[in-house]
């Protein structure tokens, strides 16, 4: 009881990513910020009690996901406050984020294009900055389709305030704007796990590996060092 | 009811008018859509507003409220100059072939012997000739004699041209064409229609003559007594028509014998001046059925006095209170108000205390103010009913109904709990004159009694007190029979025994003098087994039948049907003698065969009469006697001598006359209509008033009880009191639907919501343009929380019908303003 | 009549709970608009039976009890004033739960069996199991299902099941005093109807219809009308289940399942295809940014 354990000093990079970002501690990146790490998972965590209070009330195919919950009467009042919840943070991760994520020249064009064919199949992307543009897009989609939920959301919430059209057309759009996002969100989390090891860290404890980088991300390992250096 | 309510399924024609049976009578209503349904048959509403009736009506005529009579003699005039009416059936049942006394006439808007010093008709001029040769009456069965009652009837009615109709009525000529086209298409033998109406035509200055005009167009067009004909009065209450044939008003005793009055002291007096004198009849004989009056009035001082009551001491005559002058209800309050009961024609103070039992004066009675002025002269009043209603608390009425600081009114107040309906057994009597027994269905709550019972306690008590004390004329109360198992419980069964009579000895067959046919003690099978020499004793000669030795008739629930006209005689019981059609003589032609084979009143067989209870001696061949048993003359009368107000029905103005009459503008509203001088009978002039308004019910609301009740569902379905006008004349005033309102007469103001409708239209009379407004009476100042609201009647005049005393309570004058 | 009630139809069920096992006619209320007197019993029964709650209220210048349903008060006549070809007519109709036979409330319903559809015909709502998110009110194109302020639950007129289960009518049927109510297999329903529908083309009134929308595969509630202009009556020309709520449940909610399907198997596909795109260990030099 009394052997003490001998403690492991705290990797110095993830320190620093308490406070910082985008800076380079030994080998190791600063990617995300500890505030920008619990926004992400805000917004994460919002959004699947989101998702998984929503699926029962779906489609009856998810209706045990309920009882994860107290039941699909839990879930119909959950359901539209974690909705709440989601569309706070996202808005806050919106904001905070928002400088990362301005469009290079020709970017939209690009991953719009059969150029995007080529990065599935893990062509390099030699320009790509902390963010390259597919996350730049699935940043504005996201945006965009929280807005989506939220609206029609509202009207679902209160339909008793709203013309019947408008209830039928909100469900619809709901339905449709939330299926989009459970496309998105299994690729999401195959990108930031299995598909691309030394990823996740980023998101847990903030720090990236200088040949995760490289690799992903050469244009912002050369910003981050070249501030370094300057800073040197 | 003259028929039934079953019956109205076998009309071709409905005529509702003066009354708003959808809304007012909806079970019965029924028979109107099953006459729709199954007969195809008309429904014509005639009403000043468009009622739930008329939105299932086939066709809606506006009227102006109070000018029901315009309209109805427009109709027989339409039908005596096209020849729509049944002129075999006039001639043979009615009085149209009799010759009227020389001295009869009408001239601007007065019939013959008005005293304009006492504002009343002397009748004399108004009486048939008599033939001189055969001192019976003289006819002309061609009716073409001027002085024939047709021929007069036909110069009475000429006046009411379709245009004076509308003149008067304010209803478009071809409306009123279309109406007069279809009810007259019953003017024969094959078709027949019925009249309905209620208090929209009773509630009149000239209500008794408008009920007349009704019944007037019926005999010309042959329907009375037919199935699916006749003139159907709807009763307000489920048990008004019970509580009227068992002496409900002071001028009658049970069985509508008359009261007595203070000329005549002996049973030999009352009884000759009881039943009408009749001339030997051609070519029919009368029965002239009231000259068995001392039978049924000797009955009935049996069942009052029981031993007491001797042959020797006139069966206990002296002893029943004789009036001296008009005890109707609005004398009541009128003495009580002024302090003397002079007006009335009596000679004593005005009464100290009052009785209220199951009415609600200061709620129901006309000119509220005076009403609770009235009361508060009082020194005591005792109220029995199942709720605290307004009479009860009249002393804390709202300021504006004009009542004394309660502080300053000594009257002492006692309300006594009774029970409801479903509280008690008994029978109720329906408009169709059933007596249906209903059982208790539940015990009254807290210390509430039985009617009986309340009744029973008082009169014991007083009788007690005699008995301990004495007091003036102890005989009449001291020599009353209370013979119940109960005393001071009278089983209703019991009563409703006594009400049938029974043989108090053997009574023997008048034929065959060796044959008992009821042995004393047994009750006996109707009012042709009554005695007049105390051999027998009948609480109401018209229900008996009700209780035989069979048991309780009126207990019977069997629907078998055989005529399949909806008589159902093995149901219940119907007054008289279970005849479910009055006058069903008329039925049948001059042989006894029925007009229509398909609905058959009565008819001969060679024997007797078959079908219904037949109204008539029941093996009396045809051509025996008149139709009308009761009449001396036998026969329906298009002209009657005998109302205070005219032989023939005239169109006069309501009392608040919106109008000057345009037939006689000397004589603008009912001559001899019942009026009161006291300082708070005010009459408004339209002038100031110039807008016409009514008074009615809602189905929703039963009376002024429904308010009393917390929580309760109808006072859901019906929130609060509000006030009906039209839509244009909503524009005018700048009222919006919903808004708050201010009705004013010339006796009271009240606020309300509006409801702003198209069911009331601007009318144009006599070239003006007229507004008609209206409200429902339900609400009032005694309620439970959240559903108290306005007295209707705090707008309504204290004057009313010289034949029966009912208020005027549907046309009067009021203003109109945003509150 | 008595039925044992077997569930046709259960709302947000995968395979539908119909088991097929008892058999019953479908039932109808029928209502003559042309004798209906607008005299109120029947909302009076329907309080009193269901055991009902007041709505509070005031009189705001109309006959008409209630300006809509409500949860506590499941049976309205409607008033309507309306002038045709110069004739004023006082419409009246007694307003309730259709039963559609195509219910668009238990289509759009996502709780498990919270209404349901009797095999004779009856939707009845389940409050035990209602979840309060009026989706069900977005499917009825009646505008039928109300919901109490504390709860939110739904509350409609049930066609009183729990009469019609032991043999009797239901409550307003029973209170009709003109005849203008009548309860009976929806067959004899719709022939009383056509019936008078002859007879008051017969006196005149050419247009007057049977209102049995088939939008809705017909209502077990039928109803005559004198005019055909349902809307005077409030009620809709054509009723149907909504375009938008079938797009929901038929086409999005698969399609859904689908793509989302779709979505996990194309990653494991690109997994097996590409694996993990591993950064190459340990090259120390930033210098070259190719990796090609």
């Amino acid at each position: 009881m009394s052997t003490t354990m001998p403690v492991e000093p705290l990797n110095p990079a993830v320190l620093a990513a308490r406070h910082n970002e985008d800076i380079l501690v030994g080998d190791e990146l600063v990617r995300h910020s500890r505030v920008s790490r619990l926004l992400h998972w805000a917004v994460a965590i919002s959004f699947f009690v989101g998702l998984f209070t929503g699926l029962p009330i779906w489609t009856p195919l998810f209706g045990w996901m309920a009882y994860l919950f107290g039941g699909l009467e839990v879930c119909r009042w959950l359901h539209p406050w974690a909705g709440v919840a989601f569309a706070l943070f996202s808005v806050w991760m919106f904001f905070y984020w928002l400088g990362d994520m301005r469009m290079l020249p020709g970017e939209t064009r690009e991953w719009f294009g059969p150029k995007l064919w080529t990065y599935m199949k893990y062509e390099d992307e030699p320009d790509a900055g902390k963010y390259n543009g597919g996350q730049k897009l699935f940043f504005y989609a996201v945006s965009l389709g929280m807005l989506g939920l939220l609206l029609t959301g509202l009207v679902m919430w209160f339909p008793l305030l709203f013309p019947r059209w408008l209830r039928g057309l909100s469900i619809v759009l709901h339905d449709f704007t939330f299926i989009c996002f459970m496309v998105g969100i299994v690729m999401h989390i195959y990108l930031g796990t299995t598909a691309e090891p030394g990823t996740f860290r980023s998101m847990t404890q903030g720090t990236v590996t200088k040949p995760w980088a490289r690799l992903h991300h050469p244009g912002w390992l050369r910003t981050v060092t070249e501030n370094k250096d300057r800073r040197a | 009811m003259t028929n039934g309510w079953v019956d109205i399924k076998n009309a071709d024609v409905i005529l509702a008018m003066g009354g708003n049976p959808a809304e007012n009578h909806p079970v019965g209503f029924k028979w109107f859509m099953e006459a729709r349904r199954t007969r195809n048959a008309k429904l014509v509403v005639v009403d000043p507003r468009f009622t739930r009736t008329a939105s299932v009506a086939d066709l809606y005529a506006r009227v102006r409220s109070g000018s029901d009579i315009a309209f109805l003699l427009g109709i027989i005039r339409y039908a005596i100059n096209t020849g729509r009416f049944h002129s075999d059936y006039v001639k043979l049942f009615t009085n149209g072939p009799y010759i009227i006394s020389d001295k009869f006439s009408f001239n601007d808007g007065l019939f013959s012997g008005f005293d304009g010093t006492k504002n009343q008709y002397v009748k004399d001029s108004w009486a048939y000739e008599a033939d001189p040769k055969s001192k019976a009456y003289a006819l002309d069965q061609t009716m073409q004699h001027p002085r024939c009652v047709f021929q007069l009837l036909k110069k009475h009615v000429d006046r009411y041209t379709p245009e004076v109709v509308e003149q008067i009525c304010g209803t478009p000529k071809e409306t009123f064409l279309k109406v007069a086209e279809i009810v007259t298409s019953t003017g024969n033998a094959e078709r027949c229609g019925t009249i309905t109406y209620a208090l929209g035509w009773t509630q009149h200055s000239i209500g008794v003559q408008i009920i007349r005009a009704g019944a007037m167009l019926q005999l010309l067009l042959g329907n009375v007594g037919r199935p699916g004909g006749g003139v159907n009065a709807f009763r307000g209450h489920s048990n008004i028509q019970g509580a009227t044939d068992t002496g409900g008003t002071f001028e009658i005793l049970p069985g509508y014998l008359k009261t007595p009055t203070a000329d005549l002291q002996t049973l030999a007096d009352y009884n000759k001046a009881g039943p009408p004198t009749t001339l030997n009849n051609v070519p029919w004989a009368s029965m002239n059925y009231w000259v068995n009056y001392p039978k049924f009035m000797a009955s009935l001082l049996k069942s009052i006095y029981g031993n007491a009551a001797t042959k020797e001491n006139d069966f206990g005559y002296a002893w029943l209170p004789k009036v001296d002058g008009n005890y109707s209800w609005m004398y009541i309050y009128d003495d009580m108000y002024r302090g003397s009961s002079m007006r009335a024609g009596g000679k004593e103070a005005a009464p100290e205390g009052f009785l209220t039992f199951g009415m609600n004066p200061v709620g129901l009675g006309p000119n509220v103010k005076k009403i609770i002025a009235a009361l508060s002269k009082l020194k005591w009043m005792v109220v029995v009913e199942n709720v605290e209603i307004e009479t009860a608390r009249f002393w804390g009425a709202p300021k504006e109904y004009g009542g004394a600081p309660p502080a300053q009114i000594q009257t002492e107040v006692y309300l006594l709990p009774a029970s409801g309906f479903a509280e008690k057994d008994g029978t109720f009597t329906n408009s169709a004159r059933w007596l249906q027994w209903k059982w208790k269905a539940l015990d009254p709550p807290g210390q509430a009694k039985t009617d009986q019972e309340i009744l029973s306690r008082i009169f014991l008590a007083v009788q007690n007190l005699y008995r301990k004390e004495g007091g003036a004329l102890p005989e009449q109360v001291l020599n009353v029979s209370w013979a119940y198992t109960n005393p001071v419980n009278p089983d209703l069964g019991e009563v409703l025994k006594e009400m049938n009579g029974k043989a108090l000895v053997d009574l023997k067959d008048p034929k065959d003098p060796t044959k008992v046919i009821k042995a004393a003690g047994q009750q006996i099978d109707g009012f042709i087994q009554l005695m007049d020499d105390g051999s027998t004793m009948c609480g109401n000669w018209l229900h008996s039948g009700v209780y035989t030795e069979a048991g309780n008739n009126a207990q019977r629930r069997n629907n078998a049907d055989p005529t399949g006209l909806g008589m159902f005689h093995n149901w219940g019981f119907s007054w008289p003698a279970n005849r479910r059609i009055m006058y069903n003589r008329a039925s049948a032609d001059a042989q006894g065969k029925p007009w229509d084979p398909t609905r058959i009143g009565i008819q001969w067989n060679g024997q007797k009469w078959v079908g219904d209870v037949p109204d008539m001696k029941p093996d009396a061949p045809p051509g025996t006697y008149g139709a009308f048993i009761m009449l001396p003359e036998g026969v329906g009368r298009l002209f009657a001598g005998v109302l205070a107000d005219g032989p023939f029905p005239e169109h006069y103005e309501p009392v608040e006359a919106p109008i000057t009459n345009p037939l006689h503008p000397k004589v603008t509203s009912n001559p001899v209509a019942l009026k009161f001088a006291s300082d708070k009978d005010s009459i408004g002039k339209v002038d100031e008033f110039p807008i016409i308004c009514t008074t009615y019910r809602l189905t929703e609301m039963y009376h002024y009880w429904t308010k009393h009740q917390q929580g309760g569902v109808l006072n859901e379905l019906q929130p609060g009191f509000f006030v009906e006008i039209p839509e244009q004349l909503a524009a005018e005033k700048g009222i919006a639907n919903g808004s708050q309102v201010r009705v004013t007469s010339a006796r009271g103001s009240i606020e309300g919501v509006a409801m702003v409708t198209q069911r009331l239209q601007p009318m144009k009379i006599d070239g003006k343009q007229l507004w008609q407004i209206g409200f429902p009476l339900h609400w009032g100042f005694a309620a439970a929380k959240g559903h108290t609201g306005p007295l209707a009647n705090f707008l309504t005049a204290s004057v009313g019908d010289p034949n029966t005393w009912t208020p005027e309570y549907k046309a009067f004058l009021v203003k109109l303003e945003k509150a | 009549m008595a039925q044992t009630l077997e569930i046709k139809r259960s709302s947000a069920s995968m395979w539908g709970s119909h088991t097929g096992i008892r058999t019953s006619p479908t039932v109808a209320k029928y209502i003559d608009t042309t004798t209906c007197i607008g005299c109120k019993a029947c909302e009076a029964a329907c309080q009193e039976w269901n055991d009902l709650r007041r709505v509070p209220h005031q009189q705001i210048g109309t006959y008409q009890t209630l300006p809509e349903l409500h949860a506590d008060f499941w049976n309205l006549i409607r008033f309507k004033e309306q002038e045709v070809n110069g004739d004023f007519n006082w419409l009246m109709r007694k307003d309730q739960c259709m039963h559609c036979a195509d219910p668009g409330c238990l289509a759009a319903c996502p709780a498990p069996g919270a209404i349901v559809q009797y095999e004779n015909g009856i939707v009845d709502v389940n409050q035990d199991k209602c979840i309060g998110c009026g989706y069900c009110a977005t499917g009825c194109p009646f505008d039928v299902p109300k919901f109490h302020a504390k709860g939110g639950k739904m509350a409609k007129c049930t066609l009183c099941v729990d009469r019609v289960e032991v043999g009797l009518e239901p409550a307003c049927i029973k209170a009709c005093p003109t005849g203008c109510l009548n309860f009976g297999t929806k067959e004899d329903m719709v022939a009383l109807g056509n019936t008078r529908v002859k007879a008051l083309q017969a006196n005149g009134f050419k247009d007057a219809v049977l209102y049995d929308p088939q939008g809705v595969g017909g209502t077990s509630v039928v109803t005559v009308l004198k005019y055909d202009k349902p809307e005077w009556y409030k009620l809709p020309a054509d009723p149907h289940v909504g375009l938008l709520v079938r797009a929901w449940k038929n086409v999005l909610r698969p399609l859904g399942v689908v793509a989302a399907a779709a979505a996990v198997i194309g990653t494991f596909a690109h997994f097996a295809t590409y694996g993990p795109k591993v950064p190459p260990e340990d090259r120390d030099d930033a210098s070259s940014g190719s990796g090609r």
